[in-house]
């Protein structure tokens, strides 16, 4: 029985330490409350609404910033 | 070079006089100042006028030595906008007036508009309209945590930092956003009509 037996990390997958994990994207609170597996729908829904400012409104911006300085 | 500078780092040579810096600093955090902003406020006049006001205001406070880096610059500048709008509203409630202004629908930029048929066009101007409508009619806390989530993309700990409340308190609002949003989407009927 022993014998049939391999070392572990030969043929299995190897072990990840916590440093390898990469959580950089990720808020772990959302994840632990899987709140994307329960409501995906919702979100695919919220998706749709992009709101980003015009390009003339960040030049108008920038403009202003440059004349204060 | 500049991309690849961390926001203290873009704050601290523009305190120096590199101009640019600043300007990277708009270009980086910008979509998600807006998307605070333009959610709450329906006059996109006064949302334009908010969105700027934040920066210069962002200026302001760096110049007086008002901000101290722990590593959450954008939180900072979502609490200065935040601020503005409670702010704004104080005065209209003052003054007694309330615009009725509806959702102006040229606030969504469209990569794809050029594409797309008149028909899919205003379906999708629909859909936007209907969003803006269901996040809306939320209650003012479970509004304020779906967009500083959804549209500015903060962390639940900046949340909770910003709104003043416990982590637990900003997921909480989240999930009951979440439900009463879906509820209302059933009520209404409203879907993914088009992809």
């Amino acid at each position: 029985m022993i014998k049939t037996l391999r070392p572990m990390a030969k043929i299995s997958t190897q072990f990840l330490s916590y440093h390898e994990i990469q959580v950089d994207d990720i808020d772990l609170y959302e994840d632990a409350f899987g709140f994307y597996q329960e409501f995906g729908d919702v979100f695919k829904l919220l998706d749709r609404l992009k709101p980003v400012p015009k390009k003339k409104l960040t030049e108008r911006l920038i403009e202003r910033v440059r004349q204060m300085n | 070079m500049r991309k690849s500078m961390t926001d203290y780092e873009l704050i601290e040579e523009f305190v120096k006089g590199e101009q640019s810096c600043f300007e990277e600093l708009i270009r980086r955090h910008k979509s998600k100042v807006f998307a605070y902003i333009s959610l709450y406020i329906r006059d996109q006049a006064l949302a334009e006028d908010l969105f700027q006001d934040t920066f210069l205001k962002v200026i302001q406070s760096v110049k007086s030595g008002k901000y101290y880096d722990n590593g959450k610059f954008i939180s900072w500048v979502m609490r200065i906008a935040h601020n503005l709008i409670i702010d704004h509203f104080r005065r209209v409630k003052q003054l007694n007036t309330v615009s009725n202004d509806d959702y102006e629908s040229d606030l969504f930029n469209s990569k794809k508009l050029a594409e797309a048929t008149v028909e899919d066009h205003m379906i999708k101007k629909q859909i936007q309209k209907d969003i803006r409508k269901l996040i809306s009619q939320l209650p003012e806390d479970q509004r304020e945590v779906v967009i500083l989530r959804h549209y500015s993309g903060l962390s639940f700990k900046e949340i909770a930092d910003i709104t003043d409340v416990s982590i637990n308190t900003a997921l909480g609002r989240m999930r009951y956003a979440l439900i009463n949003m879906r509820k209302m989407m059933e009520e209404k009927k409203i879907s993914l009509t088009i992809n």
